[in-house]
């Protein structure tokens, strides 16, 4: 097991060597003044336009600035994000604890009703809660996340005055700048709990409940069907029909027998489902005013930041590879005839 | 199994209840009545006001920090003293004849955020220091010019110029409790800049926090910088009406909290919160609910927050800028250039020299629909531009010639271009805007509607790039026609004269469009301090642009603001960076 970890880990520089390269072969196809546009934003600039390409070292060609680049790296510096406004690292430091904290909260919900509803939708087919948990599904993958979001902003803001945008609110942002309060996790709910502070606990969590939300409606559907459409196929096989014929009871035959080898693709779907999280929620992150790493990484590769760019790409990288070992992990959890090493 | 289901809805909706019962947004009159929340769609660059040109961080920058003069409320003309204990003139002796030398007392007894008192010493090095620091694309330059006679503190080959130093010396100095500006020629705008730019900062805190010491030594190291290394970049140490508690980058939020120990009284409003929130739907649910004092909303999109209780709208508010402007380029660069077509004018392209033409840039100039523009894309508001300087500056002329939509005096001078080859041939080129400006778009489409009207053998296309591509076509002048806009960095018109109608200026340069006499007027406007002898230049200017059409200019465009009602003692001044959003909250407060 350890063998394979290190086998897969090791993978890891390579593959992120592999997108770095990759995406800086692409610049190739970009002028100086092209990416100049990152630093001039203004008509008053424009005169400035080689000043700001002599400064920046735009002209150099492009395996320069990789090498450049990758010296930077091993100096421990993935450069200055203009677009964050500060060092990549920093940004990656700054950005990815909420979006990971808004993944955790919507992931687990998605986790035990996905797999719940899936489940339930097969066990009971063509029956109401089938239907009802494939409309709810259906109509949950189909709707965009921006209507659905301020759909419930409008509705559980606008007019409840329940739970608000952004990340928290004036005295929550007063009180988790003070030199007293202890960042232990790096994640603001746990932090406030752990800190004392109910009342920003409350203000914190209330915020993250329609991203949550959002997420969750849009990502149970795809979750849901995978699990219906496996238990269906393992409840039909012989072995579950063996299991009923001794008489086994309704609940083991599904829980022990058909969940057990009907997870093995929910596994993978839903490390894949946890990446598209933690890689960043574009829109819901917009339309909640949170400030997560997904806004960041594509608010840098709409204006160019190049080193905004290589610091979120080297961390969905790192992310994937993970992701993929915790998942030929898991298959060995969920099923025991499946061994790594 | 289904008997489970109960039980889980009934949890989620317990918690969502016990989390939704804390009344976070239950209010009767002003919410929050300490503290202004302003909502933004913009993410200020730096708070270093030697290396900041942009309209956020320069809103920042006028609340920490203070000028030697501000504009008085609205006015763009009139002059209060802030820093400096009076505004100098001929008349008492603040500026000497020849207009080549200002003095100006420093007020007495003005502390920096930390105490610290503010001396004629700290005005001085931030003079210089705004400079010196001369980084690529920032706004160095506006007090470069005037003081030293040059853009820039280096040469062409990027090495710094051997002069600066004793230039800058030369230029800014101090005796006694007066600062001393000598400048190499009169600079009729100086004063409006100083009310601008180059606020004083803390030469002291600067020093103990690694920032230039003053001394000839140590300044090269200080030119050019990158933004991160100055110790201003995210830190304020000024003497305004605010005082920064924090910027806060992951949430795109700056925190001002009221300087008690301003010199003046302080301000009324204890908080400031400006915020970068990017969807619009958030900002009016924010704005709706009370937790934003005033929002930014496009112009289209103000519809959707009329008749919301306790929103006001305030329109019709005068700008400083000229926006949109079509630009005619006279010698476009061909090499590899697909926006030309064939390169030649055998109706499927155009030569290089196209628009050198002037019946050809006049048939375009009435070929555009002014009055629909305004009517439709700016829902009537704004009035048609009269020249290259807006109407709330002085040097506008009102009764200045202005073209119309008019069909046959458009095929009248298409006939006569070239010859009246070009009627025969007919022509294809496209007409680049920066992808999602509106405005801009809406342009480019009423040309190519009105002109292809008047000949099967003309042919526009009008394609959106983005910023980058438009960038690159643009520097290279490989745009035969583009649309952009200029916002003042002071209020004065020689800000608009000179970057769109001097050979030098932003635009000619690339537009490769050059007359002497346009020079002439510009330089002669700007060296003339009488206000009145200044408008009869500008007024040539004027009418020298609108027979020469190297620009056309469509509207004077006029902004609004959305706010809620209990915001109390808000005022409009158009110089001041994103007002009518944002701009300066020293009088505000929320009743």
């Amino acid at each position: 097991m350890l063998k394979f970890c290190v086998k897969r880990l090791a993978f890891l520089p390579f593959v992120m060597f592999g997108v770095t390269a990759l995406l800086f072969a692409c610049l190739q196809f970009l002028s100086p003044e092209m990416r100049a546009s990152l630093y001039i934003k203004d008509p008053r600039q424009l005169s400035q336009l080689d000043a700001v390409i002599e400064k920046y070292g735009l002209r150099k060609p492009v395996y320069i600035q990789y090498g450049l680049w990758l010296k930077q790296v091993a100096h421990g510096e993935l450069g200055y994000s203009e677009t964050a406004k500060m060092p990549v690292a920093q940004a990656i430091k700054a950005f990815f604890p909420a979006t990971f904290e808004l993944t955790l909260i919507a992931f687990i919900p998605i986790m035990v009703i996905g797999v719940y509803f899936g489940v339930l939708s097969a066990v009971y087919k063509d029956r109401l809660i089938d239907h009802v948990s494939r409309f709810v599904a259906i109509t949950g993958y189909s709707l965009p996340s921006f209507v659905l979001g301020l759909g419930l902003l409008m509705v559980f803001y606008g007019k409840l005055h329940w739970f608000p945008p952004g990340r928290y609110g004036l005295e929550t942002d007063m009180l988790v700048h003070l030199d007293t309060f202890r960042h232990y996790t790096g994640l603001l709910t746990l932090d406030c709990l752990l800190n004392g502070e109910w009342t920003a606990f409350t203000d914190v969590a209330k915020r993250m409940v329609l991203p949550g939300a959002t997420l969750l409606y849009i990502s149970v559907a795809l979750l849901l069907r995978i699990t219906r459409s496996s238990m269906l196929e393992e409840l039909s096989k012989d072995y579950v029909r063996t299991a009923r014929a001794k008489g086994l009871p309704e609940s083991v035959v599904i829980r022990k027998h058909a969940l057990a080898n009907a997870l093995i693709p929910v596994v993978t779907l839903s490390s894949l489902l946890f990446i598209g999280l933690l890689g960043g929620v574009v829109i819901t992150e917009t339309v909640f005013d949170f400030p997560g790493i997904g806004r960041w990484g594509v608010q840098a590769a709409q204006q160019l930041d190049i080193p905004g760019v290589l610091g979120s790409t080297l961390l969905a990288a790192f992310l994937f590879v993970m992701a993929n070992l915790a998942s030929d992990l898991l298959y060995a959890v969920v099923d025991p005839r499946i061994r790594v090493g | 199994m289904s008997a489970r289901i109960t039980p889980m809805i009934r949890l989620f909706l317990v918690v969502a209840l016990a989390l939704g019962s804390f009344p976070t947004n239950v209010f009767a009159s002003a919410k929050n009545p300490t503290t202004y929340t302003y909502l933004t769609i913009s993410d200020a660059d730096s708070l270093d006001p030697a290396y900041s040109y942009d309209t956020a961080s320069h809103m920042i920058v006028l609340n920490l920090y203070e000028p030697l003069f501000q504009f008085d409320k609205t006015s763009t003309e009139k002059l209060i003293p802030l820093i400096a204990s009076g505004v100098p003139s001929r008349e008492n002796g603040g500026i000497s004849p020849d207009g080549r030398t200002y003095t100006i007392t420093i007020r007495k007894g003005v502390k920096f955020h930390d105490g610290t008192l503010l001396t004629p010493e700290d005005v001085k090095w931030s003079i210089q220091r705004f400079i010196l620091i001369d980084r690529a694309a920032g706004p160095s330059s506006l007090l470069m010019e005037p003081l030293l006679g040059y853009a820039s503190t280096r040469g062409d080959d990027g090495k710094l110029l051997p002069t600066v130093w004793e230039d800058v010396n030369r230029a800014v100095s101090v005796q006694g409790d007066k600062l001393i500006l000598r400048l190499p020629k009169p600079y009729a705008p100086l004063l409006t800049i100083l009310a601008s730019w180059a606020p004083v900062l803390s030469k002291a805190w600067a020093g103990k926090n690694g920032d230039w010491d003053g001394t000839e030594q140590t300044w090269q190291k200080y030119n050019n910088p990158s933004k991160e290394s100055s110790p201003f970049f995210e830190r304020a140490m000024g003497s305004g009406p605010f005082k920064l508690d924090r910027w806060d980058r992951k949430t795109k939020e700056f925190i001002l909290t009221r300087n008690d120990a301003y010199w003046r009284a302080p301000a009324k409003i204890k908080n400031v919160v400006i915020k970068g929130v990017n969807e619009f739907g958030t900002r009016k649910l924010m704005l709706q609910a009370g937790d934003a004092d005033a929002i930014y909303a496009d112009r289209p999109l103000l519809t959707q927050l009329q008749g919301i209780p306790g929103v006001k709208i305030i329109d019709d508010l005068p700008t400083v800028e000229m926006n949109p402007v079509v630009f005619f380029t006279y010698k476009i660069n061909a090499v590899g250039n697909s926006f030309l077509g064939s390169g030649k004018l055998d109706g499927n392209g155009i030569p290089p020299e196209f628009f050198s033409d002037k019946d050809l840039r006049k048939a375009f100039a009435y070929s555009f629909d002014y009055k629909g523009f305004i009517a439709d894309v700016m829902r009537g508001k704004g009035t048609q531009a009269t020249g290259a300087i807006p109407k709330s500056l002085p040097g506008h002329n009102p009764n200045g010639k202005k073209y119309s939509l008019d069909k046959k005096k458009a095929e009248e001078h298409f006939r006569k271009a070239y010859g009246g080859k070009l009627w025969e041939q007919g022509f294809k080129f496209t007409i680049a805007f920066n992808t999602g400006n509106l405005p801009r778009q809406t342009v480019c489409q009423i040309l190519k509607r009105n002109i292809e009207g008047l000949n099967p053998k003309f042919k526009i296309d009008v394609r959106a790039v983005e910023w980058p591509t438009f960038l690159d076509a643009y520097k290279a002048s490989k745009l035969p026609i583009f649309v952009m806009g200029w916002n003042a960095d002071y209020p004065d018109p020689h800000n608009f004269a000179f970057p769109l109608l001097h050979s030098k200026g932003d635009y000619p340069t690339t537009q490769r469009f050059k007359n002497p006499e346009f020079d002439r007027l510009v330089e002669e406007a700007n060296a003339e301090t009488a206000i009145a002898k200044r408008k009869v230049i500008y007024a040539k200017l004027q009418d020298l642009a609108y027979e020469e059409v190297p620009q056309l200019y469509i509207i004077d465009a006029v902004r609004y603001r959305t706010q809620r009602d209990w915001v109390k003692g808000w005022f409009h001044n158009p110089i001041f960076p994103d007002s009518p959003y944002g701009g300066y909250f020293y009088s505000l407060s929320k009743e």
